[in-house]
């Protein structure tokens, strides 16, 4: 909406958009806040202990794929193959670390480096011969979980054969705040920059706005959409390593049948499903969200098997939302450009 | 049933459409022989009966999902459907203590009711299909869970159980396959030879020219999610029946298998083109590969790759098909003729406009 290729004119809607998202934030930040004032008021143990370290160690690895997925809803795709990337990811990264003994950073690049892959793959089929995102990233989810089934050939990893640096990472905090969660932090903040201060980012949330558009200006569709899913695909690399360390095991079947709960954390953190708006740091809210009402649920007594129905509801609640959302800014500056007309015929 | 086929919107394409249906049934044709081949296990009674008996699910839900996708629009929600209606099925008959066939027409409810849901945040509120089941996939598998728990419904009568497993006297043919011919041939109506079937194809199309020609879009895709919802009900009654189990997990992850079937019929994801044989074609293929791999003593891994694979190229070849005749239709215009459109070959976009 206020991308770069905006003439100056227009920053007034452009303010006006900005507004809106931050009131979006701002009131995620509330919803959050009151989601845990009121659990903790319910049930004291929720926040007592170690439950907000628990807290953030449980969003981790939801939250960095959020970070990850986010540019490609934001570009009107979707990338459901993400978890099965993540299991790939902690599977093979602990097969090829354990062997040789080595330690945290070979993990990270070798995880970077499967993500990367199975991002580029998606990239290219989605970009490159203009297939639904859907379709693809439905494919490569089966295959990608199916290469995983094959190569681990039911063998699993336990705590005691995995590297403990890795253990150490799952375990650890730095200022009361897990070292996993600070590791998803940083790369939301770098994600949150280059989402609204780069060509890429702000190209990105033009496609997503109006497809037609953005190649009548001249945007390099294919590049940009390629380059979010291989960024979608390199943050659910690194959550296979994130994984390792939040749960110390791991088999063929790791965070199987988790990308809707991703899904479902960027939308409720704000991100348009139909592309063009939304926020790292919203998406990253989201997924904080969900796990506070996860876990706040089960304190304040409700039957665990409820949590899926609650994410569906959620699901549906958002995209709702956005609708109204959407149609109201819409009507906005509907009425702001005929306002701008009228001045500008009085003038001449 | 070329009669059926021939009935397409205009000529090349329905042309082009006619080789995709044969090649499928000729790729079929291909993996039978290969099959009776390679192993002897494969011509048996007992293959063909356990082939027709798993694909029954599937077969039942890619009917109206054929016409939906086809309407433009997609129902991811329908393994959780499948799940709840049998959920719901062996709940009401078990702890509810209502007659059986009183719970099966509930679980049957339950599906359309799913569907109904479906086609009212879709058709009525405008909220893009692909975002809502995504999120109704959740919901409806979460009251499954909601409902049951951890707990299973193993009890049901023989003879309905029987239904589910069983085969025809001393045939091979599973005895739920009556019912699976029937519901392909009334789809195969509506599609074809109805204008209810002529109208989805338009919507398909073009929406907005389907406005103009007074089709209430809305009410049509409504009737298409609640067919949809109704259709994964059965789907979930027999399932049930055939593993004579309900639980919460029936049938999770079937939504991929059933929408790969449905494009490698040559169902256009763009919506506007299909047919019912196609999809049948498709059925049978992707039953009798997994059959294969099953004797061949493949692990079943590798045939979730196989599917993933499949839905893919479902798309791509499709895809690549349309370039290539668009960049011979192009070179041989520009040796005739002055070539007009300078943009074709660079973006293929959706069928709809009829190139």
């Amino acid at each position: 909406m206020s991308g770069p290729t905006v003439p100056a004119p227009t920053t007034t809607t452009a303010g006006r958009a900005r507004k809106l998202i931050n009131g979006r934030i701002a009131s995620l930040f509330l919803i959050l806040a009151l989601a845990i004032g009121i659990t903790a008021a319910v049930n004291p143990r929720f926040l007592g202990g170690s439950g907000l370290t628990d807290l953030l160690i449980g969003s981790a690895v939801i939250g960095i794929l959020a970070v990850g997925l986010t540019p490609v809803v934001i570009a009107r795709h979707i990338d459901l193959s993400i978890a099965s990337t993540t299991g790939l990811s902690a599977y093979v990264t602990l097969s090829i670390v354990v062997p040789n003994g080595w330690g945290l950073w070979q993990s990270f690049a070798i995880g970077a480096g499967i993500g990367l892959l199975v991002g580029t793959v998606n990239g290219l089929l989605v970009a490159g011969l203009n297939i639904p995102s859907l379709v693809v990233t439905l494919g490569t989810l089966s295959i990608v979980r199916g290469i995983l089934y094959f190569y681990s050939d039911a063998g699993r990893f336990t705590p005691d054969v995995i590297p403990p640096s890795l253990i150490a990472m799952g375990l650890d905090t730095i200022l009361d705040i897990p070292i996993i969660f600070w590791i998803t932090l940083g790369f939301a903040l770098f994600a949150a920059w280059w989402m609204r201060y780069t060509p890429v980012g702000r190209d990105l949330y033009a496609i997503g706005s109006n497809p037609p558009a953005a190649q009548l200006v001249g945007i390099n569709i294919f590049q940009r959409t390629l380059l979010a899913f291989m960024w979608s695909g390199l943050m659910a690399g690194i959550a296979g390593v994130l994984y390792i360390g939040q749960f110390a095991f791991v088999d063929a079947s790791a965070f199987i049948n988790q990308e809707l709960a991703v899904v479902t954390a960027v939308v409720v953190g704000g991100v348009n499903i139909f592309g063009g708006s939304g926020t790292i740091i919203g998406a990253l809210l989201g997924a904080l969200l969900i796990r506070v009402i996860a876990g706040g649920l089960v304190a304040v007594g409700v039957d665990p098997f409820w949590q899926q129905a609650v994410n569906g509801v959620l699901l549906i609640t958002a995209i709702g939302l956005d609708r109204i959302l959407a149609l109201r800014s819409q009507a906005k500056i509907q009425r702001i450009r005929e306002d701008r007309v009228e001045e500008q015929s009085w003038r001449e | 049933m070329t009669g059926l086929l021939m009935r397409g919107a205009d000529k090349p394409k329905s042309v082009r459409r006619f080789t995709w249906d044969v090649t499928i049934y000729l790729i079929l044709a291909a993996v039978l022989l290969v099959g009776f081949a390679i192993n002897p296990e494969f011509g048996t009674a007992f293959n063909f009966s356990a082939i027709l008996a798993n694909m029954g699910e599937i077969m039942l839900i890619a009917m109206p999902m054929t016409l939906l996708i086809i309407s433009g629009e997609i129902d991811l929600s329908v393994a959780s459907i499948v799940g709840l209606s049998g959920v719901v099925f062996g709940y009401t008959y078990y702890f509810g203590g209502v007659p059986i066939a009183v719970a099966a027409a509930l679980g049957i409810l339950t599906g359309a009711l799913c569907g109904a849901l479906n086609g009212f945040l879709v058709a009525k509120l405008a909220l893009g299909s692909l975002a809502v089941t995504i999120a109704t996939l959740a919901l409806f598998r979460g009251f499954a869970t909601a409902i049951l728990g951890n707990e299973s419904v193993a009890e049901y009568p023989e003879a309905w159980t029987n239904f589910g497993y069983d085969t025809i006297g001393t045939s091979f043919i599973p005895r739920t396959f009556p019912l699976i011919v029937t519901f392909i041939l009334l789809f195969a109506v509506l599609a074809h030879l109805t204008s209810f079937g002529r109208r989805v194809y338009g919507i398909g199309q073009n929406v907005e020219a389907a406005r103009f020609a007074a089709i209430s879009v809305t009410t049509y895709k409504w009737i298409l999610f609640i067919l949809t919802g109704t259709m994964s009900g059965v789907a979930g009654i027999v399932y049930t029946l055939r593993f004579s189990t309900a639980q919460w997990d029936n049938a999770i992850g079937l939504e991929l298998a059933v929408i790969s079937v449905v494009l490698l019929g040559g169902v256009s994801i763009f919506g506007g083109i299909g047919s019912i044989w196609g999809v049948v074609g498709a059925a049978l293929l992707f039953g009798t590969l997994e059959a294969l791999f099953n004797l061949q003593g493949i692990s079943p891994n590798v045939f979730t790759v196989v599917t993933g694979v499949l839905l893919i190229s479902a798309v791509v070849i499709p895809v690549a098909l349309r370039r290539l005749n668009q960049a011979r239709e192009f070179r041989e215009g520009a040796k005739t003729r002055i070539p007009v459109d300078s943009s074709t070959g660079s973006r293929p976009k959706e069928p709809s406009g009829g190139s």
